[in-house]
């Protein structure tokens, strides 16, 4: 059988149109089955998959700034395929592949070991403490496209995987074997109301992240938008969420700096 | 309460036992057959377990249920157009619309079809009832589990016989049996206990998936097990 | 035959091995590895046909396409419609949240009434009957006009119907709950002579000025604002935010000016001055098509020089010098005023002074400007006809003392009905409805809400949600929710073109509730007569299809009815005031008090520090709460556990003696709260901030009881214009606990 083209899905994030609403974040747990508990403010144990995060620039009045940052599993690539993540489980649970770029977890296989969180450098990775629970009633809402997990198991954002599922499925039955780049899209993607997130294969010349981050070989495969950065870069966990933002001083906070060091 | 050296003196005197007995029992048991009881039992003891696993334990560990209407494929086969597919479709989405709602059923079946009882049962209990009946479905994978029908039927050309062997020809439907464990139909691990198949339909285990895929779609997408990636099966 | 040990061992052994050559073992652990793995208790969703229904979100005013997915018969998802002129596949966090609010646990399941403080199922006949009665028995005593409806909006068949039953049975108390409608209105009124309600243009505009307006915090249709937003960011349109606090808004701006809370309106003329003074203004639309503008400019040419100004404002007088050149040098300037998302309606001379400034630039009924829109005429009902009893109590004076006297612009004034219930002897409302509105929960100063509420006979809601009002009611009557209902919805707020949704069934009800259009038309028929033939139609939807006429089946096929080819008036025709021009001022607008910063309630002495109110996308303040999903985004920086953290500026914080994270206590002159403190360099020394839409105690376990209410701590200020709440903010202490 003829292999398709391996594909590299992506997403860039333009934060300078990041309004910090939050859409993103319940999207992404409407579409995913997220559970909910009475107390959330504890976010350490809070499961989001699509967390948005609030910087500050730390000067004080009037030179204050505030800028949101989405953050998604990063679906590093690191060498080869092997990211953080996927290197560190004992369980095969997790898994890179080669064909779509994504980094999978499978719930049913995890053991609750939590390397996988310890290894992840964006705290991505969030672990059930408890068994997920829906009051009488509201288990009505849950999508049959996305399992729901138990307690004791690791879960993370998957780029909404069961859309490229459903998705093949419909080119499937219209003999195609290619998506258009608007057929498969993130929950978090199609729902944000500034058009902040754009997702597709970063290796298709044809798609709009493609050209957003299209890297400079000349510089050691850097994008060419100057606007354009990724978080920890210097890890070497080569992640395929890019940030976009105009402004120097988020820019700066791409990842730690020694206080000597210039970036 | 033993302390440490009661026990360190009953193991000495074990041992002192055996020493003097030896050699003298040896030689007499195996004159006076009683090696024979031995190996008797062993014989009971194996034999009583086989029997335990092979013949008592599947009884215990699945149950047998019914199905609500004893449902005949073949009949159905002769009167359709199209095979498998006039009532386990397709949706234009390419999602696979699995066993037919009650709304299929009533295009035909308003009224009475013919005269079994089964029949009867079925307009009387659900049609006119409007309620969906409940049928157990032998090949339910488990919710972690994503297969793509168009996939395999329509890409790949797979008959519908590869996994559900020749449901299509049957006059009846046979007892379904639930694992009392799993809850998962005894079809997916199969009829034979030992795991062993002799056709391709007869286990669905994760095992067959990757086996097919490996020889059929040669993909290697995976870092960590070099095979078809977990994510293509899996959601 | 005797077992020795060694023959128990063989069997042991011989069991072993037969054990091991049997299924048993492997096929067990196999089966309870798959067992670990499918908890009976962990719910696995069922699979069915996926199918999308286009319908329109009423949750908000905001009026956004939304495509619902279902399984079957369930709705698992809520997702932005694409293509539709509002939103185009955008959605906000509170309508992703929407199956929450169907299926959860915050629903009203069936009719209620209160029998000695708790509330007993009741059917819904006898609810109706015994509703009616009491409203015969009000009428038969001469006091129909004794009979009041809260709602959440004045346009739309459900809002009409309300009217019109209350007119047909003989009360002029129709109230709608306040927001920055009221005063936008009336500036329309007063200075276009338009009876509608101000579309803005901003996709269109190139330099937005906001005077505290929440442009990416929920300000006009909020996600048709993101939309704009980005569309500014790609296309080099400017964005200059005027505000105390370092906002969503105002960090996303391109220039954040901090400002005095209170002294938009001030700014406002003080550009106004620059701008007439440097003659930057648009000379051919004022001097063709406006007047009152000398009298109007003596009046900012006197009073509101830079260096005045800059004294009100504590803006550097460089900075409005550049600023008011910037303005009204760019090609379409818009400004825009109503803080936050909007929910205080503010000072109409603040709101006039901002107006003014889009027309010294010309730009009103342009591109990228400010449009003035006729009230929807959709809704042409038969005439009524009223018998006397309704004509009598028609013809009594409105209980909140809108339209008449002292407030004679004014169409409501919810913000004086609490205090005119509590100073009277006997309440003046005998029977209240209340529907599409939580007012117990929105209004300032909610303990006196509740108090005068409680002093009211009868009171019945119609929310589908157990909300604060609803919880003091005397009936609970539940609506469908949106995912349940046909409802038309009205005109958007803010949005520049003419436009109708559908919001229609996704679903069955999933409980015992019924439409509120069905319960008023029921009521009706009820008590007979004239009130009963007033409504003609079997069913709500019966009267809506009649209503909506020959635009039923395009709202049913696409779910809006939109006027694409609808463009403003020119400004020849835009204008119908007495003189057909734009009225920079006249002697009604000149009778008027005159603009003067609206002071916080309170002495500074006692209270040193200034509260004020922010918005969030994540904090539905309105008179939905927060769903679970919602709720689960806010931040720790926010809420934490059950406690609302105060945001203070660092500076003021260590005046106090106060860290991050500590408990301290607010008071106000209207309450007190134990609070924790959050020190925020964003907001200027010497103002707190607290969000809006926390401090619930109704709705679900997810949302009540966490942090406190705002509209507890303060009260509602009086404009002297208009007698509008004009309330955005109060005098503080906050001290160490």
């Amino acid at each position: 059988m003829k292999q398709e083209k391996a594909k590299k899905y992506g997403m860039v994030i333009d934060l300078d149109k990041c309004t910090g609403c939050g859409s993103c974040m319940v999207a992404c747990m409407a579409e995913n089955n997220v559970p909910f508990r009475e107390d959330e403010s504890d976010k350490l144990l809070s499961i989001a998959w699509m967390r948005v995060y609030k910087l500050t620039n730390g000067k004080p009045f009037p030179d204050t700034d505030i800028c949101y940052l989405p953050r998604p599993c990063m679906h590093c690539e690191g060498h080869h395929g092997h990211s953080p993540c996927v290197s560190v489980c004992p369980a095969t649970a997790t898994d890179y592949s080669e064909e779509t770029g994504i980094v999978s977890q499978i719930y049913t296989r995890c053991f609750g070991c939590r390397y996988c969180m310890a290894a992840c450098p964006y705290h991505v990775r969030l672990f059930n403490w408890w068994d997920p629970v829906w009051p009488d009633g509201m288990e009505k809402s849950l999508s049959p496209n996305v399992s729901v997990r138990m307690r004791g198991v690791v879960e993370k954002c998957s780029f909404c995987f069961h859309r490229y599922q459903l998705t093949m499925d419909k080119a499937h039955m219209e003999g195609r074997r290619e998506l258009e780049e608007d057929e498969y899209q993130t929950a978090c993607t199609q729902a944000c109301p500034a058009g902040a997130i754009t997702f597709g294969d970063l290796n298709n010349p044809k798609h709009t992240v493609y050209r957003m981050v299209k890297p400079d070989h000349k510089q050691g495969g850097k994008p060419k938008n100057p606007k354009a950065f990724r978080l920890l870069e210097r890890l070497g966990t080569n992640p395929k969420v890019y940030y976009l933002t105009s402004r120097e001083w988020v820019r700066s906070m791409d990842d730690n700096y020694l206080k000597n060091e210039s970036k | 309460m033993s302390t440490l050296d009661d026990q360190a003196k009953e193991v000495s005197e074990d041992v002192a036992d055996r020493v003097v007995e030896t050699p003298t029992q040896k030689e007499g048991n195996q004159v006076d057959g009683s090696g024979g009881f031995i190996i008797l039992f062993f014989f009971i003891g194996l034999i009583a377990s086989l029997i335990l696993g092979w013949i008592i334990y599947p009884k215990l560990l699945y149950s047998q249920k019914k199905q609500p209407i004893d449902f005949n494929h073949a009949i159905h086969m002769d009167l359709v157009d199209d095979g498998c597919e006039s009532c386990h479709f397709f949706r234009e989405d390419g999602s696979y619309s699995g066993v037919p709602k009650l709304a299929q059923c009533i295009d035909c079946h308003e009224e009475v079809q013919g005269e079994t009882e089964n029949e009867a049962v079925f307009v009387q209990e659900y049609v006119q009832k409007q309620k969906e009946v409940p049928w157990l479905v032998y090949s339910r994978q488990p919710d972690c589990v994503f297969f793509s029908h168009v996939v395999h039927v329509k890409t790949a050309q797979i008959d519908c016989t590869q996994c559900h062997g020749h449901i299509g020809e049957s006059t009846n439907l046979k007892i379904y049996e639930e694992n009392r464990i799993t809850g998962y139909s005894r079809d997916i691990w199969g009829k034979n206990m030992s795991g062993y198949k002799k056709n391709s339909w007869d286990r669905m285990k994760m095992d067959d998936c990757a086996e097919c895929h490996a020889k059929e779609k040669g993909m290697e997408s995976s870092v960590q097990t070099k095979k078809d990636a977990c994510f293509v099966c899996h959601k | 035959m005797k077992i020795d040990r060694r023959s128990f061992l063989s069997f042991v052994i011989g069991g072993a091995a037969g054990t091991a050559l049997s299924p048993l073992p492997w096929k067990l652990t196999d089966d309870l590895s798959i067992w670990t793995q499918t908890w009976p208790w962990v719910p696995v969703p069922t699979d069915g046909e996926v199918s999308y229904v286009n319908s329109v979100c009423t949750l908000c005013p905001g009026g956004c396409g939304i495509t619902v997915r279902k399984i079957d018969n369930r709705v698992v998802k809520i997702e932005g419609m694409k293509g539709h002129p509002v939103n185009d596949g955008g959605i906000c966090i509170l309508g992703l949240s929407g199956a929450q609010l169907l299926y959860g646990q915050m629903r009203v399941r069936e009719p209620l009434k209160k029998v000695n403080g708790r509330f007993k199922k009741i059917s819904w006949d006898e609810a109706i009957s015994e509703i009616s009665k009491k409203l015969v028995e009000l009428r038969s005593k001469g006091e129909s006009y004794k009979v009041a409806c809260i709602a959440g909006s004045d346009r739309g068949t459900v809002p009409e119907l309300f009217n019109r039953f209350l007119t047909v049975y003989g009360s002029p108390n129709f109230i709608r709950t306040p927001s920055i409608q009221d005063s936008y209105e009336l500036t329309l009124h007063l200075m276009h002579g338009v009876q509608g309600m101000p579309g803005f243009d901003v996709e269109n505009s190139d330099f937005i000025l906001s005077f505290s307006s929440g442009v990416i915090d929920g300000w006009g249709s909020p996600v048709r604002m993101f939309k704009a937003n980005s569309n500014w960011r790609d296309n080099g349109g400017k964005v200059i935010q005027v505000e105390p606090r370092l906002s969503n808004t105002a960090a996303k701006s391109d220039k954040w000016i901090a400002i005095n809370p209170g002294t938009e309106g001030a700014l406002a003329l003080g550009l106004a001055h620059i701008i007439i003074k440097e003659s930057l203004y648009n000379s051919s639309f004022v001097n063709n098509y406006s007047t009152g503008f000398n009298r109007w400019k003596r009046h900012v040419m006197d009073g509101y020089s830079p260096e005045i100004v800059a004294k009100i404002t504590g803006i550097d007088k460089s900075v409005i010098v550049s600023l008011a050149r910037d303005f009204a040098r760019a090609s379409k300037p818009l400004a825009i005023c109503g803080r936050g998302q909007g929910w205080t309606p503010g000072s109409l001379k603040e709101f006039m002074a901002v107006n003014a400034l889009n027309a010294l630039v010309g730009n009103i009924n342009k591109e990228g400007g400010i449009w003035g829109l006729a009230e929807p005429d959709y809704i042409n009902w038969p005439e009524l006809e009223m018998d006397s009893a309704a004509s009598r109590g028609m013809q009594e004076g409105r209980i909140d003392g809108a339209g008449s006297g002292e407030y004679p612009h004014a169409k409501y004034l919810l913000n004086r009905l609490p205090e005119i219930i509590n100073s009277a002897e006997v309440s003046p409302v005998q029977a209240l409805f209340v529907t599409g509105s939580n007012p117990c929960y929105t209004l300032p100063d909610t303990a006196s809400v509740k108090k005068a509420f409680e002093r009211i006979p009868l009171v019945v809601s119609f929310s589908p949600y157990i909300d604060e009002t609803a919880e003091i009611a005397d009936f609970i009557l539940p609506n469908h929710v949106f995912l349940e209902r046909y409802e038309d919805v009205p005109p958007v707020a803010g949005f520049q073109k003419p436009i109708i949704g559908l919001s229609k069934p996704v679903v069955d009800p999933q409980f015992n509730t019924k439409h509120v259009g069905d319960v008023i038309i029921q009521l009706a028929k009820s008590m007979g007569d004239f009130i009963a033939n007033a409504f003609p139609w079997e069913t709500y939807e019966d009267c809506l299809q009649t209503t909506l006429g020959d635009k039923w089946d395009t709202l049913v096929q696409e779910g809006y009815w939109t006027d694409s080819n609808f463009a403003p008036p020119a400004w020849a025709q835009g204008f119908e005031t007495a003189s057909t021009k734009f009225e920079f001022t006249n002697d009604e607008i000149n009778s008027l008090s005159r603009f003067s910063p609206v002071k916080p309630e309170g002495d500074e002495a006692s209270y040193p520090l200034v509260l004020i109110p922010y918005d969030s996308m994540r904090l539905a303040s309105g008179f939905i709460g927060d769903p679970p999903f919602a709720i689960k985004t806010v931040e720790d920086t926010v809420l934490k556990g059950k406690d609302v953290l105060i945001e203070i500026n660092p500076a003021t914080a260590k005046k106090l003696g106060l860290a991050e994270g500590r408990y301290a206590n607010l008071t106000t002159p209207k309450g007190s709260a134990k609070v924790k403190v959050h020190l925020f360099d964003g907001i200027m020394p010497g103002i707190i901030a607290m969000p809006r839409g926390l401090g619930h105690t109704a709705y679900d376990k997810f949302l009540a009881g966490k942090g406190i209410n705002f509209n507890e701590l303060i009260g509602p200020v009086e404009d002297t214009a208009s007698g509008h709440d004009t309330a955005w903010g109060i005098s503080a202490k906050l001290a160490k606990a």
